[in-house]
C-alpha cells in the first residue's frame, strides 16, 4: 500500500471504527471448535436474506401493484424482461428455501438448547424474524395476484374478523378495501418492499449484536467461556475469520447447488413452491376447489382447520408461533444438548418433529374424517412438546457434561 | 468407545423420519385425480427442442384455436423467433389479420360478447399448460364422445361438460363411449376361464372408440397432432423453459466446482487448529 492510502485508511480509521469492528466480529470473534452441520444454517439464512433482498429491488422495477396489472406485469418479468424468469425464479425459490433453512436453523436450536440461558435474547430476536418472516411472505405472495393470493389472502384477512368486538373493523381497515381489490395489493407491496425488510434486517442486526454478545453455543452444550487462554480467547475456540468463514462458503456452495437445481430443473416444486392456482388472474367470482397455503405455512394452517371455532382456530394458531418466545423459560434442564439430556426430552423432541412434519403434509391436502383427527392430534402432540416441557427437563436424569469441547 | 445407538444424533433423525413416512403413508388416500371421469391423465412428455413438433403445434393453434381463445401474454414476433420461423413467412402464413405488427400481443379475434355463445367467454390459454398442466391437455382434448343431450352433441371424459364444442372432430372423427368385453381377471391375476378352457368375458364401459373413416386423420395421426399442440401450449405457458433447463446445467457445475474448491481450501486451513 502507498503511503497515501494508509494515511487515507487511518484517516479514516480513526473517525469510523472499521479495524475493531472487524477485529471484534469477525478476525478475532471466538467461535467454539467444534461444532456439526445443524450449524450452518444460521449462515445460510443470511445468504438467503441478502438474496431475497436483492433479487426483490430487481423485480420491483418491472412489477407493477395495481389490480389491472399485477398478474400480467408477473408475465411481463416472465417473457419480455430480459432474464425476468432468472429473477423472479430466484425469489420464488429463495422464500421456500429461506423458511427451510430457517425452520432447520430454530430446530437446532431446540436440539441444542440455543436459548438456554445466557442466549434468551439472541432466541427471542430469531422469533421474532421469523414471525415478521411470516408476514413478509404472506405478503409477497399476494403480489402477483393469481387465484391462491386472492383466496389465500382472503382466508388469512378473514382470521381478523374472528376477533371479538374490534374484529370486523381490523379487517376492513387491513384490507383497505370491502373486499381484495388493487388497494389491498398497492398496500401490502408497500409493507412487503419496504416496511417488513426494513424489520427484518434490524432483527437480524440485533439478533447477531446479542449473539456476538453471547458467544456462540456448540452440540456439546459446552461453556467454552470456563477455559480460557493468557488472553481471555476461550481454548475451544478459533476465530471467526477465516475458519468459519470458510466452513460457510462450503456449506453456501452446497446450499446454491440445490438452490439451482430447484430453480432452473423444478420451479415451481411440484406445485409447493409456486401453486398451480396461482398461474389463473385473481376472479372473486370463481373460489378453487382447495384453497391450500403454500408449504411453509401448512403446519399452522392445518391447526386452523383442526379448530371449529374461527376464534378459537385462531387462537390455537397465534399460540403455536407465540410459545415458542418462552421456551427458554420452559426448559428446565441443567443441560443443553439433547446429547446430555434424558430419554423423555428425546421422546418429546422426536414425537415433535414428527407432529410438525405431519400437520405441514396435512395442512397441503384436503381434509377427511381421519385426517382431521390426526391433525387435532398433531396439535395436541405439538403443544404438549412445550407445555410438558418444564416436567420432562426437570425430572429426567441427565448425563454429565465434559468440561472441554 | 463405543456409545448406545440411542445417543448419537444420526438414530435421533431416523426415528423422526420412520413415523412420519408411516403418518403420512396412512392419510394419503387416493383422491379424485384432476382428469375425472378418464381416470389417470395420459402421461405427457414434452420436447421443447423439437422445434418442427413446436412449428406444427402453433400452426394447429392458430387455425383451430386462435379464433376462440387468445395467447394475451405471448407475442407475435416472439413466437416467430423461437419457434425459429422466419418472420416474413411467419406474418404471410399465420397472421390473418394484416395490422397486427412483431411486437403486438396475441390478444385474439373474439369479440366482447362470446360470453353469450357459449355460456363462458373462452378462457385465455397462455398459462392453460401451467395451471392445468401438460397431461390434462394431452388427454382432454382427446377425451371428447357423442353425446346426443349436450348443446353441441359431445361431452368429455376429462371435463365433463365442458362448454367448448370438439373443434378438432373432422379430424378426429366420431369417438364414441363403448362398452366392451373384456377377459375377467381371476384372484390369482390371471385371466379367469371356464372348464373348458375358453376365457370368460365381462361387459365394461367407459371406453373411448372412434367409428372408422369418420375422421381425416387416423388414431397415430390425431394423436401427434395433439402431441404436437400440447407441446406448443407447454411453450407457451413458459417461453423460457428450453433455455432454462439449459443454462441450469452450467450454474449447476459452476457451484459444484465452487464447492469443491471451498472445501479443499476450508480443509487446508483446518489443519492449522486441528494440530
Amino acid at each position: 500500500m502507498s503511503d497515501m492510502a494508509i494515511k487515507l485508511f487511518s484517516w479514516i480509521n480513526s473517525r469510523l471504527p472499521i479495524v475493531n469492528t472487524f477485529e471484534r466480529h469477525l478476525s478475532k470473534h471466538p467461535v467454539p471448535s467444534k461444532v456439526n452441520f445443524w450449524y450452518l444454517f444460521g449462515a445460510l439464512a443470511a445468504v438467503t436474506l441478502i438474496i431475497q433482498v436483492i433479487s426483490g429491488i430487481w423485480l420491483i422495477m418491472p412489477y407493477s401493484n395495481t389490480e389491472e396489472e399485477a398478474f400480467s406485469s408477473i408475465e411481463y418479468i416472465m417473457r419480455d424482461v430480459d432474464y425476468g424468469w432468472v429473477i423472479r425464479y430466484i425469489h420464488t425459490t429463495g422464500a421456500s428455501l429461506f423458511f427451510a433453512v430457517v425452520y432447520l436453523h430454530m430446530f437446532r436450536g431446540l436440539l441444542y438448547g440455543s436459548y438456554q440461558k445466557p442466549k434468551e435474547l439472541v432466541w427471542i430476536f430469531g422469533c421474532t424474524i421469523y414471525l415478521a418472516m411470516m408476514a413478509e411472505g404472506f405478503l409477497g405472495y399476494v403480489l402477483p395476484y393469481g387465484q391462491m393470493s386472492y383466496w389465500g389472502a382472503q382466508v388469512i384477512i378473514s382470521l381478523f374478523g374472528a376477533i371479538p368486538y374490534i374484529g370486523e373493523s381490523l379487517e376492513l381497515w387491513v384490507r383497505g378495501d370491502y373486499y381484495i381489490s388493487g388497494i389491498t395489493v398497492s398496500r401490502f407491496f408497500a409493507l412487503h418492499v419496504v416496511a417488513l425488510p426494513l424489520v427484518l434486517i434490524a432483527l437480524v442486526f440485533l439478533h447477531l449484536v446479542a449473539l456476538h454478545e453471547v458467544g456462540a453455543g456448540n452440540p456439546e452444550g459446552v461453556d467454552i467461556e470456563k477455559h480460557l487462554d493468557d488472553d481471555g480467547v476461550p481454548l475451544d475456540s478459533v476465530p471467526f475469520f477465516p475458519y468459519k468463514v470458510l466452513n460457510a462458503l462450503v456449506a453456501i456452495g452446497v446450499f446454491m447447488t440445490v438452490f439451482s437445481i430447484i430453480m432452473f430443473f423444478f420451479p415451481e416444486g411440484g406445485g409447493y413452491f409456486i401453486e398451480m392456482a396461482n398461474f389463473q388472474e385473481a376472479n372473486p367470482l370463481v373460489t378453487p376447489d382447495h384453497i391450500a397455503p403454500v408449504w411453509y405455512y401448512a403446519p399452522f394452517y392445518t391447526m386452523l382447520r383442526a379448530i371449529p371455532d374461527p376464534l378459537g382456530g385462531l387462537i390455537v394458531m397465534a399460540a403455536a408461533v407465540a410459545i415458542f418466545f418462552v421456551v427458554p423459560w420452559l426448559d428446565r434442564s441443567k443441560v443443553a444438548s439433547i446429547r446430555y439430556k434424558g430419554i423423555y426430552s428425546k421422546i418429546a423432541i422426536t414425537l415433535f418433529g414428527v407432529s410438525f412434519l405431519t400437520l405441514g403434509y396435512l395442512g397441503t391436502v384436503g381434509v377427511t374424517e381421519v385426517r382431521k383427527l390426526m391433525s387435532i392430534i398433531c396439535t395436541v402432540m405439538y403443544f404438549a412438546y412445550f407445555l410438558l416441557m418444564p416436567i420432562y427437563t426437570k425430572y429426567e436424569t441427565t448425563k454429565e457434561v465434559p468440561e472441554r469441547l | 468407545m463405543k456409545t448406545a445407538l440411542w445417543n448419537t444424533d444420526y438414530s435421533l433423525y431416523l426415528s423422526f423420519i420412520l413415523p412420519c413416512l408411516f403418518f403420512i403413508n396412512i392419510l394419503s388416500s387416493a383422491e379424485g385425480g384432476p382428469c375425472k371421469d378418464y381416470g389417470e391423465c395420459d402421461e405427457f412428455k414434452y420436447s421443447l427442442n423439437d422445434i418442427e413438433s413446436l412449428q406444427r403445434g402453433a400452426s394447429t393453434y392458430i387455425n383451430y384455436c386462435y379464433g376462440c381463445h387468445s395467447l394475451k401474454y405471448s407475442r407475435w414476433g416472439r413466437v416467430a423467433k423461437d419457434l425459429e420461423i422466419p418472420e416474413d413467412i411467419f406474418f404471410k402464413n399465420l397472421v390473418f389479420d394484416k395490422s397486427i405488427k412483431s411486437g403486438d400481443l396475441m390478444i385474439g379475434a373474439m369479440p366482447e360478447d362470446s360470453a353469450n355463445w357459449f355460456g363462458v367467454a373462452p378462457p385465455d390459454l397462455t398459462l392453460v399448460s401451467r395451471y392445468k398442466g401438460d397431461d390434462w391437455i394431452y388427454s382432454y382434448l382427446r377425451a371428447y364422445y357423442e353425446d346426443s343431450s349436450k348443446q353441441y352433441g359431445v361431452n368429455n371424459l376429462v371435463y365433463p361438460g365442458t362448454a367448448m364444442p370438439n373443434v378438432l372432430l373432422s379430424l378426429q372423427g366420431n369417438q364414441r363411449l363403448v362398452c366392451k368385453d373384456i377377459p375377467q381377471i381371476a384372484q390369482n391375476g390371471g385371466e379367469k376361464r371356464d372348464d373348458l378352457g375358453n376365457t370368460l368375458f365381462k361387459e365394461k364401459c367407459g371406453y373411448l372408440e372412434v367409428e372408422e373413416g369418420t375422421g381425416l386423420l387416423s388414431k397415430q395421426e390425431f394423436d401427434a397432432l395433439i402431441y404436437d399442440l400440447t407441446n406448443f401450449l407447454v411453450y407457451v405457458g413458459e417461453p423460457s423453459k428450453a433455455d432454462r433447463e439449459r443454462m441450469g446445467w452450467y450454474v449447476i457445475f459452476y457451484f459444484l466446482i465452487f464447492t469443491a474448491l471451498s472445501s479443499l481450501l476450508y480443509r487446508e486451513y483446518h489443519k492449522d487448529y486441528n494440530k
